[in-house]
């Protein structure tokens, strides 16, 4: 019997939601089939990736992202050289320094770097906070003030602090909100619903449903990927119709395979390899599960995800 | 007559605005720029209302006509409220007019008109209740004292009090410190200036609300549900203000003054309050604003980290015995008259009159009264009470309803810590956490103990047993709903229950009640309403409804579920279950184990290898996940004939549940002690001697119809 194709057709669609201003723009979004499906329908958006920048500049990163950034000393700097890295769609500013449990950077003094940052690159921008609800609570309302017209998302809103940032980043100035929960449909769907009844427009969402290294609890964040675009696109559920980012940098770079020196285990080969390794395969699959954007660092993950995406999309 | 004054009120102010105009007019010509600075909304409250931008004095000449249409003189209330909108936007032209030519016409410590980036600033705490209200303070206090203290109870509150009048050179006069940052803004000393704060309402709904400019009915929704503001007008309250107040009460705002010659009431509207000292209390009330209570006044800590605590015999001050003295614990449904809120009684001694180590009675009613209150939530409330108590540093607390044992710890009594604190923790998280359903909420703690005597058998133990006796009659035929809940999709995401009067959460955690409140308290949360409107077989419980409802909740992994079948469509489980009943088949009855029974059961499994087919979100027919408590309801596999195909239970399990087991197989079969017939592990954990025991005690299963 011959192979006979039939397309799997939904009647629904992933929202669209561009961030940027001015001709440099990027969309999230838009597909109305399963990550890669391309078989199905033709895809109308690919898969985006941003490059992951910090307030703490080059502080602790690996060898090869030092190297990538080399003569780049101010933020400014850092964030031409991110912007022009090749497959970089856009520049992701995470405000680590800001956490109250590590250096405890004052808002005064992010809101310096954001401004630094903005003022350095026209590409579109992601601010991610420092992680601390409370901290973000306050945080992240300057950033969106910071950064009016610039059309960013604020990375990112969660359960206990969404009124606050959602209303500022959603009503007050105008950007794109970022709503985080952890890995978990239904709290990504009741955030949604809540954020909305704020008055913030659905389309202007775009959800981090949380995420972990590879092989690190990494199961959980497939089958939420999963589900969630089952349920958006086969149950036409619009309070899970928002485009999906993953950060996945922050949690790659993290976990011992990149973290331990080669002296420690020299069995496992050089350091930079092992982080490049580790962030390409979670970026890879979450790709495959859903994302529609990745946040990246190093260079070299940005180049291989890019080209996975050209092969795939 | 109210309506008289305020088409007087309009007509005058109406008719100094088309002055006003007309001089500046002839003064600078028609094409002369008007407009306010640091906006981009040029007269923000005409724009808002019509989406006409004015933007010359020859424009704002053409927009009076336009405020001339909204001046209708029906003698309707609705006529006079339109006319207060007029009234508003006349005072907007006259204050724009004060403006010409780039002047400043406000200087310290006035504002007059308010910037748009305040706007959204201010508009953040104001989404997220930190700022919970904005009053408008109008005209002269009756001494400057009493204005200051009614300006200094709304700033203690988090409320922005913007000043209009006399009541800025008496807050000047006491020496009050004034300015955005502090949350206290005088507008300006003309009545005219009030505009400034609607001109922020306004902006707020075009900002926040997306409400299109022109759009007046989704304008007048939005200021009156998103916008918490509320006037306080002081006498004399002549016809401008009283027209002033209609546009503000059409905007949603209730007027509260102490004016009482020529001024009848508008019930929720326009409210008499004589003593100044009240307007806070029944402002608040009128707007409906509930105060966040960010801090527990008690000279102990207050955290979950304090939950665990054990107080030992001899580290502590003194104790409270239910098992021993008489002692109770109760929330009671009260009328929002009734309920003084954050009121704290002590009736009897406090802990420094009590002997050191000495055993108690204690009794704490706390009452509470809200729009959406009703009495199934109370024993919800009361089942915290737990909670919060033992979250007090050096107190611990353990039982409940007449059964409850409190111990404060030395360390704790040293500190300060007395009776009226459990009052005050009982209060506020009381108000914190359930704010959704209690308004108002006041606490008595008796420990008198012939009040606590009285209070247990004369108050407390009659509401206990009404509670029971509701909870008995409450059978899936008397409700209109069943509830959705997916608290453990999280690690089982295909899994929903749901919860009926008679089939509790499979946890045995989430009675009906508990789902009704979970759903009112947080309504897009884990409970959701599921209607029970279209049956299709009544004996197998099973409703087009339902299986909609676990169709979407499972998103599409479960199609069809009944209520009362183990074989046909059963209900899935998480793995959170208390107990699994599975099929057995050479006594055609069936089987349960508890969590807690480690041993083997008839059915040569273990409970782990019971659940291993039971959990997880998958229909396997012939095995279900349920809470102890269902084990005794009527409707337990009532499509296969009831709890009389129960043939096997551990024995602790058989204790726990015979005798509400036994009473419902008298009430169903007319069967005494029908436990006795039932086996345990003492009597067999094989299938041929438990059909042998089975047998003998003449068990109903026996002569059953085949389940397969």
């Amino acid at each position: 019997m011959p192979f006979n194709q039939k397309p799997q057709k939904f009647n629904a669609k992933i929202n669209d939601v561009t961030i940027g201003s001015g001709d440099k723009t990027v969309t999230f979004g838009g597909d109305c089939t399963f990550p890669f499906y391309s078989f199905d329908a033709e895809s109308e958006n690919s898969p985006k990736i941003g490059v992951e920048i910090s307030d703490m500049g080059l502080e602790g990163v690996s060898e090869g992202i030092k190297a990538y950034y080399e003569g780049a000393t101010t933020m400014g700097e850092i964030a031409q050289k991110a912007a022009a890295m090749e497959g970089a769609d856009f520049v992701a500013l995470i405000l680590e320094g800001g956490d109250p449990n590590g250096v405890n950077k004052s808002i005064d003094e992010l809101i310096e770097v954001v401004k630094e940052v903005a003022a350095a690159v026209d590409c579109p921008l992601v601010v991610e906070g420092c992680k601390n609800v409370e901290k973000d609570a306050e945080l992240l309302p300057k950033v969106a003030e910071a950064l009016q017209g610039r059309n960013a998302l604020i990375l990112s809103e969660k359960e206990e602090n969404y009124k606050a940032i959602g209303a500022a980043a959603g009503l007050a100035y105008n950007q794109i909100v970022g709503a985080e929960s952890a890995v978990d449909i239904n709290l990504a769907k009741q955030l949604n619903v809540v954020t909305t009844q704020l008055g913030v427009d659905a389309k202007k969402i775009v959800m981090n449903i949380g995420s972990a290294a590879a092989g690190y609890g990494y199961e959980y964040v497939v089958s939420t990927m999963d589900r969630i675009k089952g349920a958006a696109l086969g149950q036409n559920d619009n309070m899970l119709q928002m485009p999906i980012i993953t950060p996945v940098s922050a949690e790659t770079w993290n976990v011992k395979e990149a973290t331990a020196s080669e002296k420690d285990m020299p069995e496992w080969g050089p350091q930079d390899e092992r982080g490049i390794d580790m962030e390409v395969e979670t970026a890879a699959a979450d790709l495959a599960a859903g994302s529609d954007a990745v946040i990246l660092r190093h260079p070299e993950s940005v180049k291989t995800i890019s080209k996975l995406i050209k092969a795939l999309a | 007559m109210l309506i008289d004054r305020i088409f007087n009120g309009n007509d005058a102010v109406y008719g100094l605005t088309v002055q006003a105009v007309d001089g500046a007019i002839a003064q600078h010509g028609a094409d002369k720029a008007v407009g306010f600075p640091h906006t981009a909304y040029c007269l923000p409250c005409y724009y808002a209302v019509t989406g006409v931008k004015v933007k010359t004095l020859g424009e704002m000449k053409e927009a009076l006509g336009v405020v001339k249409t909204l001046m209708t003189r029906e003698q309707q209330l609705d006529d006079a409220l339109m006319s207060g909108v007029a009234t508003a936007l006349c005072a907007e032209f006259i204050e724009a007019l004060k403006y010409l030519d780039g002047a400043e016409p406000y200087s310290e410590p006035c504002y007059g008109h308010l910037a748009d980036s305040i706007i959204r600033e201010m508009g953040v705490p104001l989404v997220t209740g930190d700022i919970p209200g904005v009053a408008v303070i109008l005209g002269s206090a009756p001494t400057a004292k009493e204005g200051v203290d009614l300006i200094k109870s709304y700033q203690a509150q988090g409320i922005l009090v913007t000043l209009v009048g006399g009541i800025i050179d008496q807050a000047q006069e006491l020496g009050l410190k004034m300015g955005y940052n502090v949350r206290i803004v005088p507008l300006g000393k003309e009545v005219t200036s009030v505009i400034h704060v609607v001109s922020v309402a306004l902006r707020a709904a075009l900002i926040f609300g997306n409400v299109t400019p022109g759009d007046a009915a989704s304008l007048l929704t939005y200021t009156k549900d998103r916008v918490p503001a509320f006037v306080n007008a002081f006498k004399p309250v002549d016809d401008v203000i009283l027209a002033a107040g209609a546009g503000a009460i059409k905007l949603g705002f209730p007027v509260i003054t102490n004016e009482d010659e020529n001024v009848e009431e508008v019930p929720g509207a326009l409210i008499g309050c004589a003593n100044v000292a009240d307007f806070n209390k029944v402002s608040l009330e009128a707007r409906n604003i509930k105060i966040k209570i960010t801090k527990i006044d008690i000279p102990v800590a207050f955290a979950s980290a304090f939950e665990g605590e054990i107080i030992r015999r001899k580290d502590m001050q003194v104790e409270f015995d239910g098992s021993r003295v008489d002692c109770a614990e109760l929330v009671q449904t009260r009328e929002m008259s009734e309920v003084e809120d954050h009121k704290i009684t002590v009736v009897g001694p406090e802990v420094d009159e009590m002997e050191f180590g000495s055993k108690n009675s204690i009794a704490y009613v706390v009452e509470v009264a809200g729009k959406k209150m009703q009495p199934d939530f109370e024993p919800v409330i009361e089942r915290k009470f737990h909670n919060y108590i033992n979250c007090i540093e050096g107190v611990y607390h353990t039982g409940q309803r007449d059964m409850q044992r409190i111990r404060i710890g030395i360390e704790a009594f040293n500190a300060g810590f007395r009776i009226k604190h459990i009052g005050e923790v009982l209060y506020s998280q009381v108000k914190n956490e359930f704010d959704a359903v209690v308004d108002k909420c006041q606490v008595t703690i008796y420990t008198d103990p012939a009040e606590c005597t009285r209070i247990r058998h004369e108050v407390a133990i009659p509401v206990f047993d009404k509670r029971d006796e509701r909870l008995d009659s409450l059978t899936d035929e008397s409700v209109d709903v069943y509830y959705s809940c997916i608290l453990c999709q999280a690690f089982s995401p295909s899994h929903v229950c749901v919860v009926t009067p008679e089939r509790l959460g499979l946890c045995g955690a989430v009675s009906w009640l508990d789902a009704k409140a979970t759903n009112q308290l947080d309504p897009a949360g884990p409970c959701q309403v599921i209607t029970k409107e279209r049956p299709i077989d009544e004996n197998l419980g099973s409703y087009e409804d339902v299986d909609e409802a676990v169709q979407k909740f499972s998103q599409g992994a479960l199609e069809h579920v009944t209520l009362y079948s183990i074989m046909q469509d059963p209900m899935t489980s998480c793995g959170c279950f208390e107990c699994i009943c599975g099929i057995e088949p050479f006594s055609n009855g069936v089987v349960i184990a508890n969590r807690e029974y480690a041993g083997m059961t008839p059915l040569g499994m273990t409970f782990p290898e019971m659940a291993s087919m039971t959990g997880g979100g998958v229909q396997t027919p012939g095995f279900m996940g349920h809470g102890k408590h269902f084990i005794s309801s009527k409707k337990f596999m009532k499509a296969e004939g009831g709890i009389e195909r129960i043939v096997w239970m551990p024995k602790e399990l058989k204790e726990t549940v015979a005798e509400r087991l036994n009473k419902t197989a008298k009430e169903l079969y007319g069967i005494d002690n029908f436990t006795d017939m039932v086996g345990d592990e003492s009597i067999a954990t094989d299938p041929e001697a438990l059909v042998e025991f089975l047998t003998e005690k003449g068990h109903p299963a026996l002569s059953m119809d085949p389940m397969m």
